[in-house]
């Protein structure tokens, strides 16, 4: 599919859970392989297993058979608290809802992975400025979320994401609450930003603006890929 | 960077804070609830504290002092013939011993007391006239007369009721006579010199004081040698009486015969005692209660503020942050809602406490003058009271208090799962 090296791979990932009294076959034999730098879309209808397979990429969730292996971590071995330690250094996440913390600001937001990691004042300070910059939002920083836009927030949720310094980021829909004007601007950031820091990105998608700029498309239906394409775009 | 998960405590120190303010006008209810809650127990136990004190003051002052030197049988059976023969030797010894107190020969006696109008039981003590603390607490209530004087030995001090019942007046005389062991009695005449009103019935009814002299005559006619200053008892007054412990052990271990024993205040006085745990119980009982009333008044604002943030939780798992980290900082939540709420507590009662100290709250509407309780009495007007060691035992069972009722908020917080958290 790639002749870049291996980030993750994901070998006949099986999915089961419960609602209610119904077990639910989420993920069927699933194996797929990223690369480094690769910018990827999950697409598929709701309900085909987009945002279960990217929860079990980003150590949230446990597949119920198969192996799982992102930068060499086997995933399906490692205890609940290492897991939140992978998340930590491994993972970024953007979540359609944007959750930012409403009592940080933009800066503090962007800032908070990076305390976890355990990084300096001086360098989170400056990496969640650089992001916040290249995000255009280098005049809001000090503003809570409750005083950004919906394409505000999901501007510093990129940041934060990546000034974290990921393997891999992981969005879920990240487009889906923005109006055209701010997908478009947040796609082309994150595509710049990939393109440049060689971050891995997978996201989970409807929208054909994403699909426009994917390098990869991967199709998911009732838990299956359907198709794994490679999609050369203009940009 | 170690791949391990850090939050420096400003961080959780801010990220707590601005949590709690989250909601201002909630925050502000709480605290003041608990406050208040504090503020009112701190003031209560100050008043309790402080009236305890007073009756045991009273007690100790009006009764036998800190330790009392007897014979052995004399508290289960009062009996004029149950004295220490040799107190003259005793006192000397005790003088001997560098007790930072006031050291008091006494002579109490059963008696009857009559003149040619009436007659009363009454009750007869015999002290040193000038050195006696009765001395201080008696003297300033004469109402009529004088206090006791070397040069009339056979000089008494009466109360006021004693005196109406008797129909005595200062210089009338007065025959008092105690039943001596084997059915004889015992007589002599003293004459009225002082009349109380200590505003104590029991006392002003039933309590002569006499000197000593007039008093060892009986102890004499009982078989006691005039030369050796035969006693009733002799009470030890210290100076602090947080050492009354360490004396009490030191004289028992030279003093205690088979004829004398040494008590302290709360064996002489067992139903005080018995009164003040009551009523300790009575008042732990509300404060009991009052902590609940904060307890569950924190449990409900900070389990409130989890489970709005069950999605910002998730967020914060999601990212990293460790279970650990996150109960934390819901406990430091706690913490500093606990800390906030002891400051103003203090704040309020420790103001009403200082104020109530320094002015007193008069209770003598509500108390009559002569109420005793359990052979003691309240002055009317009481002064609050707040020892070091009760500010510190409430400051600790209130952070104790508030602290573990963070702890369900905090675990469950803990136990949310991201995925699920995230989906809310």
């Amino acid at each position: 599919m790639t002749n870049m090296s291996n980030l993750l791979a994901l070998k006949d990932i099986e999915k089961y859970y419960k609602q209610g009294e119904i077990q639910v076959h989420a993920l069927r034999d699933v194996n797929l392989t990223l690369a480094e730098g690769e910018f990827a879309a999950l697409v598929g209808p709701s309900g085909s297993g987009k945002t279960t397979l990217l929860n079990i990429i980003g150590g949230l969730d446990i597949a119920s058979s198969g192996t799982i292996s992102v930068n060499g971590t086997d995933l399906s071995s490692i205890p609940e608290q290492k897991l939140s330690q992978f998340r930590l250094f491994q993972i970024g996440f953007i979540f359609q809802a944007y959750n930012l913390v409403p009592v940080l600001s933009a800066l503090e937001n962007v800032e908070l992975v990076m305390v976890l990691q355990g990084r300096s004042k001086k360098e989170r300070e400056e990496r969640a400025k650089h992001y916040l910059d290249i995000v255009g939002l280098a005049d809001m920083m000090d503003r809570r979320p409750s005083a950004l836009s919906g394409g505000q927030q999901q501007r510093v949720a990129v940041a934060r994401a990546l000034a974290a310094g990921p393997r891999i980021v992981l969005a879920d829909e990240p487009t889906a609450n923005l109006d055209s004007e701010n997908a478009t601007a947040l796609l082309d950031i994150m595509f710049k930003l990939a393109k440049e820091e060689q971050t891995t990105f997978l996201f989970s998608t409807h929208d054909p603006r994403v699909m426009d700029v994917a390098h990869r498309i991967i199709t998911l239906s009732d838990g299956m890929i359907k198709s794994d394409e490679l999609h050369f775009q203009n940009k | 960077m170690d791949q391990k998960s850090h939050l420096p405590f400003s961080i959780f120190f801010m990220l707590a804070w601005r949590n709690l303010w989250r909601h201002k006008r909630r925050t502000i209810i709480t605290l003041s609830s608990i406050a208040i809650g504090f503020g009112l127990t701190v003031f209560s136990i100050g008043m309790q504290d402080s009236g305890h004190n007073n009756m045991v003051d009273n007690a100790i002052n009006m009764g036998d002092g800190h330790i009392t030197i007897q014979h052995h049988e004399y508290l289960n059976s009062p009996a004029n013939h149950r004295f220490i023969p040799n107190g003259k030797t005793l006192l000397n010894n005790l003088q001997h011993e560098k007790i930072a107190a006031q050291i008091v020969p006494r002579i109490s006696l059963q008696a009857l007391a009559s003149t040619a109008h009436n007659a009363v039981g009454a009750a007869i003590q015999g002290i040193t006239y000038d050195t006696d603390p009765l001395r201080d607490l008696l003297e300033k209530k004469l109402i009529d007369g004088n206090w006791l004087s070397p040069e009339k030995t056979n000089g008494i001090i009466i109360g006021e009721g004693m005196a109406r019942k008797l129909k005595a007046k200062i210089g009338s005389k007065i025959v008092t006579v105690t039943g001596k062991k084997g059915g004889d009695s015992e007589s002599h005449l003293a004459r009225v010199q002082g009349i109380y009103k200590s505003g104590i019935d029991e006392l002003d009814k039933y309590l002569i004081i006499s000197t000593l002299d007039y008093a060892t005559q009986y102890l004499v006619a009982e078989g006691g040698d005039a030369q050796q200053q035969p006693l009733t008892r002799i009470a030890i007054f210290l100076d602090d009486d947080k050492t009354m412990k360490k004396w009490k052990t030191i004289l028992e271990g030279k003093y205690i015969s088979p004829e004398i024993t040494v008590l302290d205040w709360e064996e002489m006085l067992p139903q005080l005692i018995q009164y003040i745990v009551i009523d300790d119980l009575g008042a732990y009982i509300m404060q009991f209660i009052i902590l609940l009333v904060i307890v569950f008044g924190i449990i409900n604002t900070v389990l409130m503020g989890v489970l709005e943030r069950t999605r910002e939780f998730g967020l914060l798992r999601a990212l990293g942050m460790s279970k650990r980290y996150l109960v934390t900082m819901v406990l430091l939540e706690t913490l500093l809602l606990s800390c906030m709420a002891v400051i103003i507590g203090w704040l309020a009662g420790g103001s009403i406490h200082l104020y109530v100290a320094t002015y007193g709250i008069d209770f003598s509407a509500m108390i009559p003058e002569g109420t005793t309780f359990a052979g003691t009495f309240m002055d009317p007007i009481v002064y609050s009271e707040l020892s070091m060691e009760r500010v510190f035992q409430l400051t600790i069972i209130v952070f104790t208090a508030t602290l573990a009722s963070g702890i369900y908020p905090a675990i469950k917080a803990s136990r949310i799962p991201p995925i699920e958290a995230l989906r809310t």
